[in-house]
């Protein structure tokens, strides 16, 4: 993945003299902030074999709630607590349906994406939040010894999940999960346990990355967050990450973002009209997973697993 | 005995669905009789024939198991569309142009099938793969712009309606479904897939060819997608580089509303079918009742967890 | 799991009994189908329409799609057809395939008629329009030329790639500037779909790759607070000024702030209010004058008789100047 980034990023610099800019790179990065932190939920929640399609609209519901601090009181670090409360309060929601009703992920929470939206028009009762006061802005995107604030959360938000995966039970728990539910179960996993967990942990940072989003984009409307959850789960595959659980990779999903969001903005540069970008998504799904799955079944590949 | 067990669940929600249908209609006949004309009979069947096409589609590819799913469907609907419209623009006969947007849904079908048989790729990966490429290519090349040029007698199919039923429902539409129900119910090929859903091993063992019938599969639910593609054109009068915008979830929707257990061989079209004529109606209703649009999507939603809440519940009581 | 349902469905359908009631008087009836609901624009729209049936005794209808989905709007068109609503206007999204309502409309001896963005050659009524697509069109670039000179790159972010009007617009400012100010440079228009996160994203590209843009236009209301957003984050104000067709209450902030210079809008109030007085009249059987005085709207209305236009009149050009006044 790190290859393909780099090979993108020279492709791009030697096609646009303005590609390989300082500015343009702190664009990357900032287009980036919301993916990758959704994208680190959604690489826990497919790890342990679930799913999460309404991610994108939880983060709206959770931007609603933060947009209306931060415009009725002004003080920007209730905002700023109440973020990844309330996304953790959608995740309880979401994971009652889906953990405790025994629900497949993927429909239920395609279920959910219906009465979320519902609850995200009457929330705004169709008016827009605009012109929301900078206050939650000025606070977040300052920079603490050059480095600005989202970088912090975000490099934190990793190394603890990077920590709980690692160094806790519950990285272990949560890929048994993924490889099979029943044999976790049957040896002593607490499933349901850390199944709900997940969720709420992935609702967690779909707030933190609303609280970034209202303070960057200092408005919430109706249609907020609508193509965020295809794109986390298309950029979280890409990293590596495997869908039917119990492999996962970290630096996987953040490189999968940044290769993401790099091609984009790189098209756009060299002149490709943005109407071609979700086709490249697609081909870059298809062809790096493509190109994986056809190496794993050449002879050195097997070779080396066997040795490994 | 595993067979009897098969065929009552989607018994059940059948059942259940041709309920919860009756309550919408007594419901909407209590509070708006003006509302029960042909008039509206016509509007729901025609509303509900392209939901239904890709509704079998998506349906029979989850039935088979083996993880699969079709997220690909709405791009196909309006990429074969288009590529159906820019063919006749090209000098394609029109007489041929059903032929053509039936055939290239088979195809993208086809590339489905061959990304989950030949590459071994797991079927939401791939075919979200396609739905980027698919639906992002139907946009691209036409620049978001609509196709206009369809033929004149290719409307007057599309827009016909005989003894209150849309000619396409009725000419498309129930012979699809009569021919999948009939050939899930009575052939070898109907067993093998409940069987290959049911377990994929033991199917491999006693000698399905699961990766053909498989293929297959796929390229059935792209061929139902270019139909769709194909009703969409021959109904609105052009092709819509977005028509099929959305129809990924809505089929979905209507395959797990209709039964279709999604890990694979539980279920039958008869419950597709009954969940797309809910499904429509209750948007029909709650819009002759002038009620905002936006509970639509609550209210389907809402319903879907239900069914599925009710599905697990019913398990447990069984067990 | 039966009894459940039923208590749902029971609940729901209590609540739809108290929204049927309200519209069970018998007067006529004049519906509204906007492209999109839930944005501030076409609520605007809505208030007017409600204030116009207020006045002229009609009872108003807005239902829209929750997508912007021709096949959704087609739904709800066919479904309000189906009531026997004498009256309908549609906001059309795709001037292509609104034809098979139209049909049925006739058949069913219904006016149907567009209005806010039209279907020429569809067979409609009349089409209220705000202002034409041309005067949107060379508005903005006249505009922007005033403030950026002739010889400036200027970008385009719109919304749907599929929206007929919005692509209308996007030809007419093509062909002015190519006409009247040959050294202007417009950038081909990029497509963020409906969101604001998009926008901002694409416009924060389109001024990495062209560090010369002087301006972008917004043209679909739900891009303009990304990209005013976009150049706010880039720290470009004063350098790349923003401008699209949004309301006021919408870009005030960014008006304010710099990152827009001005945004070109009617008021959609009065749009929605001219509507439905033109559905009450085509309900009466009347027809339109050359100049027509209406009681509830600020300036008459124009109808061009051979394009079937009734004009609501020039568009408004807000600054930060004048935007207080407003507020839609």
């Amino acid at each position: 993945m790190l290859v393909a980034c780099l090979l993108a990023i020279v492709i791009f610099s030697v096609a646009s003299p303005h590609y390989a800019t300082s500015g343009n790179a702190v664009t990357v990065l900032r287009n980036s902030v919301e993916l990758l932190l959704i994208g680190l939920g959604m690489t826990l929640l497919l790890a342990m074999g679930g799913i999460d399609v309404s991610i994108g609209i939880v983060m709206g519901l959770v931007a609603i709630a933060v947009g209306r601090i931060v415009s009725a009181d002004g003080s920007p670090f209730l905002a700023i607590i109440s973020g990844p409360l309330v996304g953790a309060l959608l995740g309880c929601v979401t994971a009652a349906v889906i953990v405790l009703g025994r629900v497949p992920a993927i429909v239920g929470t395609l279920g959910l994406l219906g009465v979320y939206r519902t609850a995200i028009f009457v929330l705004l009762g169709g008016q827009w939040l605009s012109g929301l006061p900078s206050s939650l802005t000025d606070l977040l995107s300052t920079t603490v010894i050059g480095i600005p604030v989202a970088a912090f959360a975000i490099a934190i938000a990793y190394l603890a999940v990077w920590l709980a995966l690692r160094r806790t039970p519950y990285g272990l728990h949560l890929l048994a999960i993924g490889n099979s539910e029943e044999k976790a179960r049957l040896s002593g996993i607490p499933v349901v346990k850390i199944r709900f967990a997940t969720f709420v942990i992935s609702g967690v940072l779909t707030g933190i990355a609303a609280t970034f989003y209202v303070a960057t984009y200092r408005n919430v409307e109706m249609t907020i967050g609508s193509t965020l959850a295809l794109d986390a789960i298309a950029a979280v595959i890409l990293g590596g990450t495997s869908i039917l659980g119990g492999r996962c990779s970290l630096i996987g999903t953040v490189f999968g973002v940044l290769l993401l969001r790099i091609l984009q903005n790189g098209l756009l540069l060299i002149g490709v009209p943005s109407l071609w970008q979700p086709v490249v998504t697609g081909v870059l799904i298809l062809g790096v997973l493509g190109f994986e799955a056809a190496s794993n079944r050449l002879p050195l590949a097997r070779f080396r697993r066997a040795r490994a | 005995m595993k067979t009897l067990r098969n065929l009552q669940g989607p018994a059940l929600t059948l059942a259940l669905l041709c309920g919860l249908w009756l309550i919408v209609i007594v419901g909407l006949l209590a509070l708006k009789p003006s509302v029960f004309n042909l008039g509206t009979v016509t509007t729901v069947l025609q509303f509900s024939t392209i939901l239904a096409l890709v509704g079998l589609g998506q349906g029979l590819v989850i039935l088979a198991g083996g993880t699969g799913i079709d997220l690909s469907i709405g791009g196909a609907v309006s990429l074969s569309a288009i590529i159906a419209m820019l063919a006749l623009k090209l000098g394609l006969p029109p007489v041929l142009l059903p032929a053509v947007c039936i055939l290239a849904g088979a195809a993208l079908g086809a590339m489905n099938g061959w990304l989950v048989n030949g590459l071994a790729l797991l079927p939401f990966i791939a075919t979200l793969g396609t739905f980027f490429v698919y639906s992002g290519v139907a946009l691209a090349v036409t620049g978001g712009a609509a196709q206009s040029g369809v033929p004149a007698w290719l409307l007057l199919w599309g827009r016909g309606v005989v003894l209150g039923i849309p000619v396409p429902f009725l000419t498309l539409a129930i012979p699809c479904f009569a021919l999948a129900g009939l050939v899930l119910m009575t052939t070898a090929w109907g067993r093998w897939i409940y069987a290959m859903g049911f377990n994929e091993r033991s199917a491999k063992l006693v000698g399905i060819p699961v990766g053909r019938v498989r293929f297959i599969l796929y390229v059935l639910s792209g061929a139902l997608a270019g139909a769709a593609g194909l009703v969409s054109l021959a109904w609105l009068g052009s092709g819509r580089p977005n028509i099929g915008q959305n129809l990924e979830l809505e089929s979905l929707t209507a395959a797990m509303l209709g039964g279709i257990v999604i890990t694979g061989g539980r279920g039958g079209v008869g419950g597709i079918f009954a969940a797309v004529l809910l499904l429509v109606t209750l948007k029909t209703g709650l819009l002759q009742l002038n009620i905002n649009t936006v509970w639509q999507v609550g209210i389907v939603g809402a319903l879907l967890v239900f069914v599925l809440l009710a599905d697990r519940l019913s398990q447990r009581w069984r067990s | 799991m039966l009894s459940h349902l039923r208590k749902v469905l029971a609940a729901s359908a209590l609540s739809l009994v108290i929204a049927a009631a309200a519209h069970a008087a018998d007067k006529h009836k004049v519906a509204f189908v906007p492209q999109l609901i839930g944005i501030p624009y076409f609520n605007a729209m809505e208030a007017g329409g409600n204030r116009a049936a207020k006045d002229l005794g009609v009872d108003f209808i807005y239902s829209g799609p929750v997508d912007t989905n021709p096949v959704d709007q087609l739904q709800i068109v066919q479904n309000l057809i189906d009531q026997g609503v004498e009256a309908i206007s549609v906001s059309v999204l795709d001037a292509s395939s609104i034809a098979p309502v139209v049909e049925s409309a006739k058949a069913k001896g219904i006016k149907l008629f567009t209005s806010d963005s039209d279907a020429p050659d569809s067979g409609r009524a009349v089409y209220v329009a705000q202002a034409t697509d041309e005067g949107l069109g060379t508005t903005i670039i006249d505009e922007l030329v005033k403030r950026v000179g002739e010889d400036a790159t200027i970008g385009i972010v719109s919304g749907e790639a599929t929206a007929s009007n919005l692509n209308a617009w996007i030809g007419f400012m093509q062909k002015q500037a190519t006409a009247k100010y040959p050294k202007l440079k417009l950038l081909a228009p990029q497509f963020a779909g409906g969101t604001a996160e998009r926008a901002a994203h694409i416009s924060g590209d389109l001024m990495a790759a062209n560090p010369d843009i002087k301006a972008i236009i917004a043209v679909a209301s739900s891009t303009c607070p990304g990209v005013a957003q976009a150049i706010e984050t880039a720290g470009k104000i004063g350098s790349v000024i923003g401008a699209g067709y949004c309301s006021p209450n919408t870009a005030r902030s960014y008006l304010k702030s710099g990152a827009f210079g001005f945004t070109v809008l009617w008021d959609p109030e009065q749009l929605g209010y001219l509507t439905v007085w033109a559905g009450k009249q085509l309900i009466d059987g009347k027809s339109f004058e050359a100049e027509n005085k209406i009681a509830g709207l600020e300036k008459p209305a124009t109808y061009d008789a051979a394009k079937g236009i009734l004009l609501l009149g020039p568009p408004a050009v807000f600054t930060k100047d004048n935007v207080d006044k407003f507020n839609f």
